[in-house]
């Protein structure tokens, strides 16, 4: 029984967008985006700068309420949700951004154990995870170091041990190699593919096509906030 | 949630944020200066006009003429008036030596004069509830029906005044304390919010990763309130040190001749409301600032 289950395994989606449009100041950012990521996929989103990349994954989430459509996140309505609900949203994903997003002056052991304070998690548990994923990510050597003095390719490591140490179901990455040269890219890209290999699902908006060759997901085209293609094997 | 990580985080913003912070707790420490310093002139001239008032007696003359019989009928009426706490009689020749005491020069002009011109009287000290002008004016004009009694004095026209000065002094304190409170409160939100821009970037970060609302104002909240402490204890120290040297100042000038142990007044309420508004005027403008930058959604 347990056999069949496991060979029959069911696609459960993990986020799905239903006509989403996002307008600023009458310019439009989305424009009527309908698509389906399934629980365990990898889906790399890319177009040119000023395609909506940003916008579709602050939409994810839930730092833009979009103007028009619906936002399904593990079947929880986005659009819907009320301010107090998007931090617990939020606890379930990890979010890496372009810019790393670090607490300069805490150390990189401070930096990554943040989210399992917010969530409660008991220190000494906590401190296994973070050592765990700082190992996962080859920087536990450097976990007494503050944050600010790294290099821009130790600071990215550091921002994915923060995103993936709560174990999220959900990674989202928005241009996690633009402020990277190529040989770090190809290093951070590997740690995608580890971290998706462990069964995280995986939406990462990139204009860089050598990372989309890398990452071999299925690929989403933008362009002018629209979906003009997508490529690529569904899960 | 844990309670010692938000604590140890507040106390590093104030040890990272030193600039800021002393900033901060200067502009406290100077608004409430100022109003601490309003607030004891207030309760130094209430406390003065008080002890003034309570000294007020009412002088009752009596005829020369009138008989011991008469004298202590008008005691005995005296002390049955519910206004009156205490009397002392004060005989023609008591009267006289007072005189020649308190105004030795001008004890020549007595010499000259058959006998002793001067009447005998009892004091009368007031009940602090009839010592306002309406009561002290019935009670005088009681007093002046008594047979014996010639003449009722007591300083009317200082009565009045006093109860206009302290009247326009309690609404004058209302609007100045008024002002004060809104202005200090306006400064410090300021001066923390001020504060608060500079960590915009820390405070997205912490939002980001799922941090709430509550998560995030907590160590900003305790760290308002320890500022706004320091800086009341701060103006607790600079205000009792101006307090010292006023006390001083006014001791050595004699000015008040030998009353002036009635005028400082520090009282311990002064030291610790200051030191609570410095703690709440903190606490609440660290939460009216934080809640005020969070209510964007990103």
């Amino acid at each position: 029984m347990s056999g069949h289950v496991s060979s029959c395994r069911a696609i459960v989606p993990m986020i799905q967008l239903f006509h989403v449009s996002k307008f600023y100041d009458r310019c439009t950012a989305l424009d009527d985006v309908s698509f389906r990521i399934d629980k365990g996929e990898c889906v790399i989103l890319t177009g040119p700068s000023g395609a909506g990349k940003t916008t579709l994954l602050k939409v994810i989430f839930g730092a833009e309420i979009p103007d028009a459509g619906q936002i399904l996140v593990q079947n929880r309505n986005i659009a819907r949700l009320r301010g107090g609900a998007i931090p617990y949203l939020r606890r379930t994903m990890g979010i890496v951004l372009q810019n790393f997003q670090l607490l300069s002056k805490k150390t990189v052991y401070d930096n990554v154990v943040l989210p399992l304070i917010i969530q409660g998690v008991k220190r000494r548990e906590a401190r296994t995870r973070v050592l765990d994923t700082l190992k996962a990510v080859s920087m536990d050597h450097k976990r007494t170091v503050r944050t600010g003095v790294l290099s821009a390719g130790e600071q990215q490591r550091i921002c994915i041990a923060r995103a993936i140490v709560n174990s999220p179901i959900l990674l989202l990455a928005d241009e996690p190699t633009g402020n990277l040269d190529a040989e770090l890219a190809v290093e951070i890209v590997e740690l995608f593919k580890k971290i998706h290999a462990q069964g995280t699902t995986i939406l990462l908006a990139t204009h860089n096509q050598r990372v989309v060759e890398q990452m071999n997901g299925r690929v989403v085209h933008l362009q002018a906030g629209r979906v003009v293609s997508e490529e690529g094997a569904m899960s | 949630m844990r309670p010692l990580y938000l604590l140890r985080e507040a106390v590093t913003n104030l040890r990272v944020n030193r600039g800021n912070v002393m900033i901060g707790i200067v502009t406290t420490a100077f608004t409430l200066v100022c109003f601490g310093m309003f607030l004891l002139l207030y309760l130094n001239i209430k406390n003065l006009t008080g002890t003034l008032q309570s000294d007020m007696e009412v002088v009752v003359y009596l005829d020369s003429e009138a008989s011991e019989q008469v004298v202590s009928l008008v005691q005995k009426r005296l002390r049955s008036e519910p206004a009156a706490v205490a009397l002392t009689f004060v005989s023609k020749e008591q009267a006289l030596r007072d005189f020649s005491e308190q105004f030795p020069e001008e004890s020549l002009l007595l010499e000259g004069m058959e006998g002793n011109p001067l009447p005998s009287s009892v004091v009368v000290s007031l009940s602090p509830q009839f010592l306002d002008a309406e009561s002290l004016s019935a009670f005088a004009e009681r007093v002046k029906q008594f047979p014996g009694v010639i003449h009722v004095a007591y300083s009317q026209d200082w009565i009045d005044t006093l109860a206009l000065v302290i009247s326009y002094f309690e609404l004058g304190a209302v609007l100045i304390g008024m002002i004060l409170a809104v202005a200090t409160v306006t400064i410090i939100a300021n001066t923390i919010r001020l504060s608060l821009h500079t960590r915009k970037e820390e405070i997205e970060i912490l939002r980001l990763i799922g941090a709430t609302g509550v998560f995030i104002a907590i160590p900003y909240v305790i760290e308002g309130t320890i500022l706004g402490a320091v800086g009341g204890g701060l103006s607790l120290a600079l205000l009792k040190g101006i307090f010292e040297f006023f006390r001083l100042e006014l001791n050595a000038s004699g000015w008040f001749g030998g009353m002036e142990h009635i005028l400082p007044v520090f009282p311990r309420q002064v030291s610790f409301l200051l030191v609570m508004t410095g703690m709440l005027l903190g606490c609440g403008s660290s939460l009216l600032s934080i809640f005020g930058l969070m209510k964007v959604r990103n």
